[in-house]
């Protein structure tokens, strides 16, 4: 337990559990405030997560079962209007069911925090891990951000209220995270006392909360309404950058944690071929770099946890001096090929060979002997090809 | 330690694997180590081939693969070994396994005799079955096989139990520690290979563009080979079975009722011929012991056997004689008699009755008063004893001179002669006139002198003090009531809730307004010459004696209370004058008699002389039994080796082994109060002998048994079974088939059976 804390507080649990203990520490932590709350609604493999959050006592708090997706954003929004801390959870096809509301919490600019752990769309039914669920929201106006191991989950759920409440921010934020690989998973997770997370996480203050004054919300835009609305909404996702950092500090003073980047590198510095990834790939894409370094290969790996906003520059910098770099997408935009390299590929450099993999769709496991197939298979390549669907099997 | 291992968990769902991959976990974590756990998910219903993996390391761990190449495999199902399991095995790693075989016959079955990995065996199900982890349908093995695993791989105990401690596992850390000590196991054999085809590589795929997608497999899968315990219809003993002293198969009789009474009748009268009697007079033991009683109330069960024997007789009708047949005597026409008898005679073999009254039917006939048990009802089921070829030899008390010369001329004898000493009184004033022994006085009311009515042979008046708390003082002071006395005090020396009598018994003289003195003992009588009143001292209650009762304690404080007559009901004893010298009659089972140097003679007691359990249905299973070793003891090459638990004599069943209420499951039944007998008001009811009880109105009181036990085929299992595997049979006896190559051993089946008449087992 080297690198954690000795005063920590290390329990053995889940990534599930994990998120729901941070909502419920924020939940508490709006106690003198306008109080906590969210609506929820099971999907595996997000179940464990809201059963444990209902189950918590929480000082005005209230976490309302319903009886769909759409409903349980929908009792978010209406807390969230009024002024409360607001968390749900979701998953795959409840995302899609409840997409209208998320588009609407968006627009709201709603600063509630969503758990969504990533798992593949159906049908056919498949209930493990692909990125393709959140990423359908990305247009949503929320912030997403995907993380790599379970203490990252819990840390994520406080630094994402922070982030979003920030007063020029005012944005919905998603945490997500893999199926089963995270959510599942038991590993030691250091919990942060209440005091820590009062400290971390001041009185929400919505300014256009409807609880002292009337307030029409969701009326008629007209074109020219629409397009100032969009911009200013835009605007506040490009301040999120700035904001990450100071939220990065705060963090560190208050918990003694870092909260990685947006970008997280790896043997970046001197790398010669890349691979870039999200989620929990990345820690199987450092076990492939090692190998290649002992063979001599300068070999790096990019991690992008922040998918919404786009990193551009800081992309851009991680991969400046590669040569050939991989997008490694757990997701398939049919007709298209994977979303974080159609969105990322023009950050490479201008000469790079940049080509798209498509890998561990459905959830198959992505083992480090398959990341170096991936390698050689780029090392051997004269030009870059179209976007391919690799297969991992089981 | 290790510097990191990683171990693999083979199981199947239900089993707690992924539990146990976490009890693995935390146990290293307690210890100070970085640690991962997590399971494969998907297939998680009951039954399906599940994995589970732990990490255990020095330093934070990163890897999220699933485990290709375990230091450690535990498999918590021995039928899922296979080339699967071993897979990657590495060698020094280890193997551990759920299985019942000893590691001596897995080595040989599994060739893992010269495996390069250790190889430990535990009997995990039979221990966690043992200690009762899990539910009644399916034993969860997880917290069981970890003790074995932390032996194998040197885990402190201590650290073992803080880890049961944390995760509130605690209660199943005794079928841990019982694993720990009892795993078999045994280390590498070095240099040796395992052989290939239990560990296959998996080759990954290319990096290529898929062509044609890869369809997929068709599962074709007999998903019955999933199941670690499959489920099976059983005949479970219930309560009310288990309790009738008589042996009656009382879940059997009411559920044929639903038939016919005919069909129920059979039932009935493999066990007793007594039924009518049984069902006015019985105390039913197994009425106390029905399931249903803490639920709405008991089943009638004993107005329902009363229902039965008054429709049609249960007795059965015709025997032919066996070529060979015994000639059997049998002393005493009193109900253990009688069921001897009928059982000699059922067995196509000849009884003699011998009986000292005029007529058969012992206490049944001079004890039980008529309002209680109408003669008609008695004299009939006597006739259909008699009417199978039993004789009876009435009119004649026998002496030991007699009791010899039977011996001599029959093949066995069984004595059934009852309790025929009179307890008394030996106090001042006993001999005064108006003092009669509740017997004699009984014997009066039952069998008037000729032409006399009862209540002209019994006739008695003013106060009448009867002395003494069982079935013969209620008997007494009822009969007293009817016969002309103006006022009954029962005086009894313990509680109410001490009087040995039946409580309906006790109930009834209540509701006809007979007087409870309790805690009073007679210490003497007042009169000249004619008793004129009882001595009574107050009685304090001790510490329990060796019957549990509270003992009593006679005290100085003493009261006269007036009286016209008093009856003695202060209990009998058994009387030997009829023995012949020598002769030793076994006291509290139905044993051989012992006759001097002759040793034990085919003569066996029976009823209350041999047990004094003093109830009717008490002396029908005694007598049934004493028959039933006769029968035996003739038949066998050599008497003495006629071992007493023969299956074919009749014995009470095993009481702790019946269905508890517990096991049934109530939500299936709607509640529904018991239908009772119709009775006569009791102001009436003392005016005459008249039958008080008149018997239920109608059969409907069969719906309301449980069945405890017993399959009615009532079909829950099969719209249970989520596989849709239960099927119906039309053959006779066996209600449905289960589709074993489908069943996954979810045991949904057995949880909901509403009456417990099915089981898993592995």
């Amino acid at each position: 337990m080297s690198n954690l804390n000795p005063k920590a507080n290390l329990q053995f649990i889940s990534a599930n559990h994990a998120a729901a203990m941070a909502a419920t520490l924020a939940g508490r932590a709006n106690r003198n405030a306008r109080g906590f709350g969210g609506g929820i609604y099971p999907i595996t493999p997000q179940t464990e997560c809201i059963e444990y959050l209902s189950k918590q006592d929480i000082e005005k708090g209230s976490v309302v079962r319903v009886e769909s997706e759409h409903s349980a954003m929908g009792v978010c929004i209406g807390m969230a209007l009024s002024g409360a801390r607001t968390f749900t959870a979701s998953s795959s096809n409840g995302l899609s069911y409840m997409a209208e509301n998320v588009f609407a919490a968006g627009f709201y600019r709603l600063p509630m925090v969503m758990m969504a752990v990533n798992r593949t769309m159906g049908p056919p039914w498949n209930i493990w891990v692909d990125h393709g669920d959140t990423l359908m929201l990305r247009d949503s106006g929320w912030i997403q951000m995907y993380c790599e191991d379970n203490q990252e989950v819990l840390d994520s759920i406080l630094f994402a209220y922070r982030l979003a409440e920030t007063a020029n921010i005012l944005l919905p934020a998603m945490v997500c995270q893999d199926a089963f690989v995270l959510s599942h998973t038991m590993m030691m997770t250091d919990i942060p006392s209440q005091e820590q997370v009062d400290e971390y996480l001041p009185d929400l203050n919505l300014p256009h909360r409807v609880a002292d004054r009337a307030v029409t919300v969701g009326g008629l835009d007209f074109p020219h309404e629409t397009e100032a609305h969009r911009h200013q909404h835009h605007d506040a996702m490009m301040r999120v950058f700035d904001v990450y950092k100071d939220c990065q500090v705060e963090f560190k003073k208050v918990f003694g944690r870092e909260i990685p980047d947006p970008v997280v590198g790896y043997k970046t510095e001197d790398a010669e071929v890349l691979l870039v990834s999200m989620g929990t790939v990345a820690s199987t894409a450092r076990a492939a770099v090692d190998s290649l370094r002992d063979q001599g290969i300068k070999a790096g790996s990019v991690r992008l946890r922040l998918f919404r906003p786009f990193p551009h520059l800081l992309l851009e910098k991680m991969l400046a001096s590669a040569e050939r770099i991989a997008f490694i997408d757990r997701n398939v935009s049919p007709g298209m090929g994977g979303i974080m390299w159609s969105e990322g590929r023009v950050t490479a450099p201008k000469d790079a060979l940049v080509q798209n993999y498509m890998i561990g769709l459905g959830g198959g496991d992505i083992r480090p002997e398959m990341l170096e197939k991936v390698f050689a298979d780029l090392l051997s390549r004269e030009q870059a090809g179209p976007p391919q669907i690799v297969e991992v099997g089981a | 330690m290790k510097k990191s291992f990683e171990v693999r968990l083979h199981g199947r769902g239900g089993q707690g694997g992924v539990t146990c991959a976490k009890i693995l976990a935390a146990v290293y974590a307690h210890l100070g180590h970085s640690v991962q756990t997590f399971g494969d998910y998907a297939s998680e219903r009951s039954g399906a081939p599940v994995r589970a993996y732990t990490r255990v390391g020095n330093e934070p761990i990163t890897n999220r693969n699933k485990v290709y190449e375990p230091d450690e495999v535990l498999v918590l199902d021995d039928s899922l070994l296979g080339a699967d399991t071993l897979d990657g095995l590495v060698d020094g790693g280890a193997l551990l396994v759920n299985s019942p075989l000893s590691i001596e016959v897995f080595d040989q079955k599994y060739s893992t005799s010269t495996a390069p990995f250790t190889t430990g065996v535990i009997d995990a199900t039979a221990i966690a079955r043992k200690h009762g982890i899990g539910t009644r349908s399916v034993v969860i093995v997880n917290t069981t096989i970890a003790g074995a695993y932390a032996r194998i791989h040197d885990v402190p105990l201590e650290a073992l139990k803080q880890t049961y401690t944390d995760l509130g596992l605690i209660s199943n850390f005794p079928a841990a520690l019982e694993a720990y000590e009892s795993v078999e196991y045994r280390g590498p054999v070095d240099g040796a290979h395992v052989e290939k085809h239990m560990a296959t590589q998996v080759t990954l795929p290319e990096v290529e563009q898929i062509i044609d997608h890869v369809s997929s497999s068709g599962t074709g899968l007999a998903t019955g080979s999933w199941s670690s315990q499959k489920p099976s219809y059983v005949e479970n003993l219930a309560p009310c079975n288990a309790w009738c002293p008589a042996g009656n198969d009382v879940v059997g009789f009411i559920g044929a009722l639903e038939t016919s009474e005919q069909a129920a009748a059979e039932i009935l009268g493999q066990s007793t011929p007594l039924a009518a009697v049984c069902g006015r007079v019985c105390p039913a033991p197994c009425m106390e012991a029905c399931n249903r009683a803490e639920y709405d109330g008991a089943v009638n069960i004993r107005g329902l056997e009363r229902w039965i024997a008054d429709t049609i007789p249960v007795a059965v009708k015709k025997v032919a004689r066996v070529s060979n047949a015994k000639r059997i005597a049998i002393i005493g026409g009193g109900p253990a008699g009688l069921a001897a008898a009928y059982e000699i005679a059922k067995a196509g073999h000849a009884a003699s009755i011998y009986e000292g009254e005029k007529e058969l039917g012992g206490v049944l006939r001079t004890g039980i008063p008529v309002y209680r048990l109408a003669r008609p009802a008695l004299d009939q089921e006597i006739e259909n004893i008699l009417a199978l070829g039993v004789e009876a030899h009435c009119d004649e008390f026998l002496t030991a001179n007699r009791m010899a010369e039977i011996e001599a001329e029959y093949d066995a004898v069984i004595i059934a002669s009852g309790l025929q000493k009179l307890r008394g009184l030996e106090v001042d004033g006993a001999q005064l006139a108006g003092i009669e022994q509740g017997i004699q006085y009984l014997h009066r009311v039952n069998l008037p002198e000729d032409g006399k009515s009862p209540v002209e042979s019994a006739a008695i008046q003013g106060h009448v003090v009867v002395l003494g708390g069982g079935n013969t003082a209620m008997d007494c002071a009822r009969s007293a009531l009817r016969a002309g006395a103006n006022k009954v005090t029962v005086a009894y020396r313990r509680s109410f809730d001490e009087m040995p009598a039946i409580k309906e018994e006790i109930e009834e003289a209540g509701r006809e307004g007979i007087v409870f003195a309790m805690l009073r003992q007679p210490v003497g009588f007042s009169g000249t010459d004619n008793l004129s009143g009882v001595v009574l001292a107050e009685v304090d209650l001790g510490e329990p004696d060796d019957s549990g009762r509270r003992r009593p304690i006679t005290s100085t404080r003493t009261a006269v209370m007036d009286c016209d007559a008093v009856l003695l009901a202060l209990g009998q004893t058994e009387d030997y004058g009829l023995l012949p010298e020598g002769w030793e009659l076994p006291w509290g089972s139905e044993r051989r008699v012992t006759a001097g140097n002759r040793g034990e003679i085919l003569v066996f007691g029976a009823g209350d002389i041999a047990t004094g359990e003093g109830t009717v249905t008490h002396a029908i299973g005694s007598g049934r039994r004493a028959a039933g070793l006769a029968l035996a003891a003739l038949s066998a090459v050599d008497v003495n080796d006629v071992p007493l638990d023969e299956t074919h004599i009749f014995q009470r069943p095993d009481r702790t082994t019946a269905i508890p209420v517990t096991d049934i499951r109530l939500d299936h039944f709607a509640r529904a109060q018991a239908d009772t007998e119709q009775t006569i008001d009791p102001m009436q009811a003392v005016k005459n002998f008249n039958q008080v009880n008149n018997g239920l109105r109608s059969k409907q009181e069969l719906h309301r048994c449980f069945s405890c036990g017993h399959c009615t085929e009532c079909d829950t299992c099969l719209v249970y079974c989520p596989e849709g595997i239960i099927r119906r049979l039309t053959d006779e006896g066996t209600p449905y088939e289960v589709d074993y190559s489908y069943c996954k051993g979810c045991g949904i089946c057995v949880e909901e059976c509403p009456r417990s008449a099915m089981e898993m087992s592995s």
